[in-house]
């Protein structure tokens, strides 16, 4: 297909055809990063920012190293979360990012809607590494891309996600992700967490954990901010891993040799028990490379221009 | 002296929607007819020059009264100020306009209300009202000093833009201000309910991951407030009504015989939640918007008279401020300028309202409930006045707006139906769209 798209800023307007695409140039860049000389002359001259207001090493440097692979000059900017009212607006960034003429802008920010904001003041390409609770599009992409190379095709497969739904980027853009392509998908939490509306996202909500598990292929736990407690939408630790805690005995209950999924950094013995941790460990390794496979598919795609790698 | 030929008089004062000539003459309404001749005029006139309005096809009413809008003056002038405000409330057909106190500092005693008046005065457009904060820096624990507050000109009490959350706070306040005879302004919103949230919570703000605010943030507070206001019998206002739960609860408190009144803003009659997007900070407001049902029901309350009065919540800001991410920006819309014009596109010509009740609703009704001059142009009254054409198209445009903010959910797009002419005690102050 040929590639129209300026940004990837949620999976939500993508069409499959897209999502489809991305998977299989990913495949083609994953092959690429298994040779052993992984440096690519193709993005040569062009540059990258990111753009990180949120901490976390390991989509930044998931990024980074795309870029590089790819040739590409790639920029770091760290921006402290500072108060809204202090420091540089994200417009007056933006602003400054213009004139330095990047080709690519790699955006993680505490609001929904900030990836959108800037893609449109930038003529650059934008990529969501993360707005608020709304997307993260390419920890979809790679959620998926790592099921696949397990499951083979996902369609008509059975995804159960488990946790903090409502705050969480991770299920929306999986929720849109895994729908879009034929998969079952049920978001399960308790009713603080995955309230009524969340109905929105099209796909099937339970409270009960057990109920939901029969027949799912891929269970995934999300990470629980722990200061959700204090905020009362939920009473304890031990009540939470009681009933939404992912344990060897439990995963039982999907009646398949199913994989377990986690974003990561997981909160063992909460969501996840000791034991089923150590599996998801084992995949971790595994969803870094896709990571980095994943993402520079994108970069590729949103500025590699003509200069075809991909076949 | 003006004669206005046969324009189509709306005066719910006098229950009045005809074909009338109507002469201004003095700074009042002088007579309204059937029809006049040129000589009749001409002797009311005795020699003083007569301009004549063919006014067919176009309406004339009282002069807008709006009990809600956000100058900003003193301190946050960079926003809006009493001057341009004023400007913007004629330029959109308003010839009253009630100052809300949360500016900086807060109105809370006697020297900022005559300040507030004072500017008004001096501007010079529309009338301008002060409205007191019920308690001292609205920080909900001492009450002002109403009484005298009143005789400095204060129109109404109100915290608006911060709820008075201790409801033992409330109750005294609507005691204490019968002394004065003026509404307490309720601005309907609890705090803890309404937390950090950033839209009505509904699929809308689940699907863009923005924070919900439930609609029972404001009718929690709506029902307390009923409540208190039936046990002390207090005199009660409503601030911007958005949920239907509201609704049906002043509806059963006015049933009962509840002495409340409540408003509700263009913008809630007009959009809903889901017309909001990621990026669209202009759509952005406190109360949030509503459902389609909600929107539904704030139509239907209007159209019944369970909610008495429109009213925009003018809420000025610059647009540094509204160029961030949702979750950075103000809340708000600047919307002297657009609501009538926008009611009449977005409700009277389909149907949904009729112009009479629009007009009873932001004039006729707010000048008896908060005891103005206005809202009638019985002959002899101050003639505080709007001609309307409905045919008049506009593109709202950053250039020709007076007021300081461009933050409306109507920049760059078209808007029909616009007051051509106003009269502030007979004094024309706009003509053609142009502040005078
Ligand atoms: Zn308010």
């Amino acid at each position: 297909m040929k590639w129209q798209r300026k940004d990837i800023l949620a999976i939500e307007d993508m069409s499959v055809e897209e999502i489809r695409h991305i998977l299989h140039t990913a495949k083609v860049m994953k092959e690429i990063l298994m040779r052993p000389i992984k440096k690519l002359p193709t993005l040569k001259g062009k540059s990258v920012v990111n753009l990180f207001y949120e901490a976390s090493t390991r989509t930044r440097t998931s990024f980074e190293m795309a870029g590089k692979v790819l040739g590409a000059d790639t920029t770091s900017i760290a921006v402290a979360q500072s108060s809204v009212s202090k420091g540089e607006s994200l417009y007056d960034t933006a602003k400054t990012i213009q004139a330095m003429r990047a080709d690519l802008v790699i955006i993680r920010h505490s609001s929904s809607g900030s990836a959108k904001f800037l893609a449109d003041i930038l003529d650059a390409g934008v990529i969501n590494a993360g707005d608020g609770q709304h997307a993260h599009p390419t920890q979809a992409l790679l959620d998926i891309f790592t099921m696949e190379e397990q499951l083979g095709e996902m369609d008509g497969k059975k995804v159960v996600i488990v946790g903090d739904v409502l705050h969480s980027r991770v299920a929306r853009s999986n929720a849109w992700c895994l729908q879009k392509l034929g998969v079952d998908v049920t978001l399960v939490g308790p009713p603080t967490l995955v309230p009524v509306e969340m109905a929105g996202l099209g796909v099937k909500l339970t409270h009960d954990l057990d109920g939901a598990l029969p027949g799912a292929d891929v269970v995934m736990a999300l990470r629980l901010q722990l200061e959700r407690q204090q905020s009362g939408l939920f009473p304890s630790l031990r009540e939470y891993s009681h009933l939404y805690g992912l344990t060897t005995e439990r995963l039982k209950k999907t009646g398949k040799q199913s994989i377990v999924l986690h974003p990561g950094p997981m909160n063992r013995n909460v969501e996840i028990s000791d034991d089923v941790a150590d599996s998801v460990e084992a995949l971790i390794e595994r969803q870094v490379t896709n990571g980095v496979a994943i993402r520079m598919a994108l970069i590729y795609l949103l500025i590699g221009g003509s200069g075809n790698v991909v076949a | 002296m003006w004669w206005l030929k046969e324009v189509w008089v709306i005066d719910p004062s006098q229950s009045l929607s005809a074909p009338r000539d109507v002469l201004v003459k003095g700074g009042q309404v002088l007579e309204m007819a059937s029809s006049m001749t040129e000589e009749e005029v001409l002797t009311i006139a005795q020699g003083e020059p007569v301009e004549t309005i063919n006014a067919k096809g176009k309406f004339v009413f009282p002069g807008l009264i709006d009990v809600h809008t956000h100058l900003r003056e003193p301190g946050q002038e960079e926003k809006e100020d009493i001057l341009s405000g004023s400007r913007a409330a004629v330029r959109g057909g308003f010839t009253t306009i009630l100052a809300m106190a949360n500016t900086k500092p807060v109105i809370d005693n006697r020297a900022l209300v005559e300040f507030v008046l004072l500017q008004g005065v001096r501007a010079g457009y529309a009338h301008v009202l002060p409205i007191g904060t019920v308690t001292k820096g609205m920080q909900g624990s001492e009450l002002v000093e109403m009484v005298d507050m009143k005789e400095g000109g204060a129109a109404a009490f109100s915290d608006d833009g911060k709820n008075i959350q201790n409801a033992e706070m409330m109750r005294l306040a609507l005691e204490y201000a019968k002394l004065t005879g003026l509404p307490i302004i309720s601005h309907c919103e609890d705090k803890d309910l309404a937390g950090d949230g950033l839209m009505r919570r509904g699929v809308t703000s689940a699907r863009m991951g923005l924070k919900g605010i439930p609609a029972s943030a404001e009718s929690v507070i709506v029902a307390r407030d009923l409540l208190l206001a039936e046990e002390t019998g207090g005199k009660l206002h409503l601030a911007h009504i958005s949920t239907t739960e509201s609704v049906n609860l002043i509806r059963e408190a006015k049933a009962r015989g509840v002495n409340v009144t409540a408003e509700v803003n263009p913008h809630h009659l007009i959009f809903c939640d889901e017309d909001i997007t990621l990026t669209d900070t202009a759509l952005k407001v406190n109360p949030p918007l509503g459902s389609r049902g909600d929107r539904e029901s704030l139509i239907e309350g209007l159209r019944d008279g369970t909610l008495d009065m429109i009213a925009t919540d003018h809420a000025p800001h610059t647009q540094s401020e509204k160029t961030r991410p949702f979750a950075e920006a103000p809340f708000g819309i600047a919307s002297l300028e657009t609501a009538l014009s926008a009611v009449w596109q977005y409700l009277v010509l389909p149907g949904q309202l009729s112009l009479d009740r629009v007009i009873e609703a932001w004039s006729y009704s707010p000048a008896q409930r908060f005891g103005l001059s206005g809202g009638t142009l019985k002959p002899g009254s101050s003639a505080d006045m709007v001609l309307f054409d409905p045919d008049f198209s506009e593109v709202i445009d950053s250039a020709t707006l007076v007021s300081k903010a461009r933050n409306t959910p109507f920049l760059g797009k078209s808007l029909q139906g616009f007051p051509i002419m106003v009269w502030v005690e007979g004094q024309l102050v706009q003509r053609n769209r142009t502040v005078i």
